[in-house]
């Protein structure tokens, strides 16, 4: 698509310096930033929109946003998946009100106009009003994306015509997400229902705390674990064999110990389930993997998905308004699981890290007084610090991207801003620089690339 | 747990006694002030050993959908709890930790349209009402959850407990950050 607003002059980098480790705190209340992010980044950017098993049949459905734009997810009859605006031709009024849902067919309330689940015009009310050469049913279609992908599972669309492939916009970052998506066979799958939340924050920093804030954890929800682990307090971090990983914006921070997650879900029975599995999981991913999967670890993907692998809550920071975000949470399970350990994650998921969880209650308060404090137009002039093991970067023989010793780290943050600014300021997606040159090439079946396995 | 009366419609359905009725009225006041309070052991005292506590999420769907929302306790819930999950989620407001408890926050629960109704057990009631529980905190911060509630209680030595919630909360969206309040 063209946006007539890419190619301003870009003057983003002002806003940090990376290298330093601050940013600007007007990037998490600024309007005129937030109007730019929507055009500059989540016009074209891929955008998680869908987990495949939501939409298991042919018209099941599902809403969501794109950015702030508001979109329908689709199952066509081949099995395909369509994404489109909701957001009718004739006047723009909302065509799908659902949630989710399955259906033949959408009917826009207002003038009847109807859409067939590909969004294409099928007919509407009182057709006899338009005269030949009126209405061209070809051209008023509801407005698809421009590419839909999927990786494993995770469905992404995005408005751009050109730029990265989805393979390669996840790039290496396949290798952590197949710890996530692919550690057993048959793969995952979201359980029913999606809960969501309002919290007034930037949505920047729901991104940004997931994607390496362990130094937060600790201190923020000590209430948190205790509560779901008999009092005892966060299992300590070893900053010798934990690291940050980044790669492209996205991130992923991680102990290898194994079992820090699992333990602060609190559910012992998921814990045996994964201990059980756990050879097998090293059999598919490698030792180190199967190591890594369950430590205390979270992780972001660009622009505005986290989730925690081993607590299995999974969720999308939606933007909406520079100081408001909505918070959709999911519960992700392998599905080759039985169904008791189904029901044990999900409570757990939703004792820790639904809006009534335990974990989550500390952590919205958090966000929206950072978001509302920076606005003040003292403090706005104020950098934040964001140099916590800016000399720790290794090379790792195993580990992909950009990888830097030590769980407490902002360096997966400064990952995160630095494909931000290479996004706000790119006219060509393509030129934007691979963060880092990636190892693995273009391949889609991450899991069994030689070479990356030896411990 | 099964053996406890459920929430659905019931078979028997007759209106309880004037005394009941008042009796559980009263109990369901002292509930929202025990909340309102933060006497959480004083709420505690008040549910059943084999208490189920489920507030569903539900997402907006077509009428024609008939997807279970309610009662597949397998789908996404803000609440799904036995006493011992509740009893967890109170232990985080005893760690002396939860910072965003701390200013307190200000609480009122608005109990209104309470019905009792017999069931098919002697000893247990199912008490319909509706709540408004509002929440303030810090500077200007509020909110407001509505909603309604199906519950059993048992008399238990002249007293009653909860055996069964089922708290239907009217947002889609939960307008809220957070849901550090019990309804
Ligand atoms: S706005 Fe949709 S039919 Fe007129
Ligand atoms: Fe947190």
């Amino acid at each position: 698509m063209r946006l007539e607003r890419i190619g301003r002059e870009p003057e983003f980098s002002r806003y940090m310096d990376l290298k330093e480790g601050w940013l600007d705190r007007r990037i998490f209340s600024d309007a005129e930033i937030y109007e730019e992010e929507l055009y500059r980044i989540f016009a074209r950017s891929w955008l998680f929109v869908a987990h495949e098993s939501q939409l298991p049949k042919a018209g099941d459905f599902l809403t969501t946003h794109m950015g702030e734009d508001a979109v329908i997810v689709t199952r066509q009859p081949d099995g395909s998946i369509k994404v489109y605006l909701n957001s009718c031709p004739h006047r723009g009024n909302k065509v799908c009100f659902a949630d989710a849902g399955n259906t033949r067919r959408f009917v826009c309330n207002y003038h009847g106009w109807a859409f067939n689940t590909a969004g294409e015009l099928q007919g509407m009310h009182e057709e006899y009003c338009y005269d030949e050469g009126d209405i061209d049913r070809k051209k008023n279609g509801l407005r698809q994306v421009a590419r839909v992908g999927s990786y494993k599972g995770l469905v992404f669309a995005t408005f751009a015509q050109d730029g990265p492939s989805l393979d390669a916009w996840l790039g290496d970052f396949r290798w952590y997400l197949d710890m996530l998506l692919d550690n057993e066979e048959g793969g995952t799958e979201l359980v029913g229902g999606c809960i969501k939340s309002v919290i007034s924050a930037n949505w920047k920093f729901g991104v940004e705390n997931f994607i390496g804030d362990a130094y937060h954890a600790g201190w923020t929800h000590d209430s948190g674990c205790r509560s779901m682990n008999d009092g005892q307090p966060f299992p300590p971090i070893d900053m010798e064999n934990s690291y940050h990983a980044s790669v492209n914006g996205h991130g992923w921070e991680f102990g290898t110990e194994g079992v820090g997650d699992l333990f602060l879900l609190g559910r012992p029975k998921v814990m045996e389930y994964y201990e059980k599995i756990r050879p097998k999981m090293a059999d598919r991913l490698g030792t180190m993997r199967s190591q890594i999967f369950g430590s205390v670890a979270s992780a972001s993907i660009f622009p505005n998905v986290s989730f925690l692998p081993g607590i299995s809550t999974f969720r999308q920071w939606q933007p909406k308004g520079p100081m408001q975000f909505e918070l959709k949470t999911w519960v992700i399970v392998n599905k080759a699981m039985p169904d008791d350990i189904k029901d044990e994650v999900t409570k757990g998921v939703m004792q820790t890290f639904g809006p009534g969880g335990t974990f989550e209650m500390d952590d919205g308060e958090n966000w929206e007084n950072c978001t509302t404090v920076n606005r003040g137009v003292v403090t706005r002039h104020e950098r934040l610090h964001y140099r916590c093991g800016i000399g720790r970067q290794i090379d790792h023989d195993t580990l992909p991207g950009i990888v830097y010793r030590g769980q407490y780290n902002d360096a997966n943050q400064r990952g995160f801003y630095q494909r931000w600014l290479d996004m706000m300021e790119a006219t060509d997606l393509g030129a934007m620089p691979p963060r880092p040159e990636p190892r693995l090439t273009g391949v889609a079946e991450t899991r069994d690339l030689p070479g990356l396995f030896a411990l | 747990m099964n053996q406890t009366t459920t929430l659905e419609r019931p078979r028997t359905g007759a209106t309880a006694s004037l005394e009941v009725t008042h009796a559980l009225t009263q109990t369901l006041y002292r509930e929202a002030r025990c909340l309102d309070d933060e006497d959480y052991a004083g709420w505690v005292a008040m549910l059943a050993d084999d208490l189920h506590y489920h507030m569903p999420g539900i997402e907006t769907r077509y009428r024609r959908d008939k997807t279970d929302q309610v009662t597949d306790l397998t789908r996404m819930a803000y609440y799904n709890d036995s006493l011992d999950e509740i009893k967890k989620r109170l232990l985080r407001l005893e760690t002396g930790t939860a910072w965003s408890e701390d200013p307190a926050t200000r609480y009122t629960h608005i109990i209104t349209n309470v019905e009792v109704e017999h069931t098919d057990k002697a000893d247990e009631f199912r008490v319909f009402s509706n709540f408004y529980a509002y929440r303030n905190r810090n500077e200007r911060d509020e909110d407001s959850l509505i909603g309604s509630r199906i519950d059993i209680w048992r008399e238990t030595g002249g007293a009653y407990q909860l055996v069964r919630r089922r708290i239907i909360l009217k947002h889609n969206v939960m307008l809220s950050k957070n849901l550090n309040i019990y309804l």
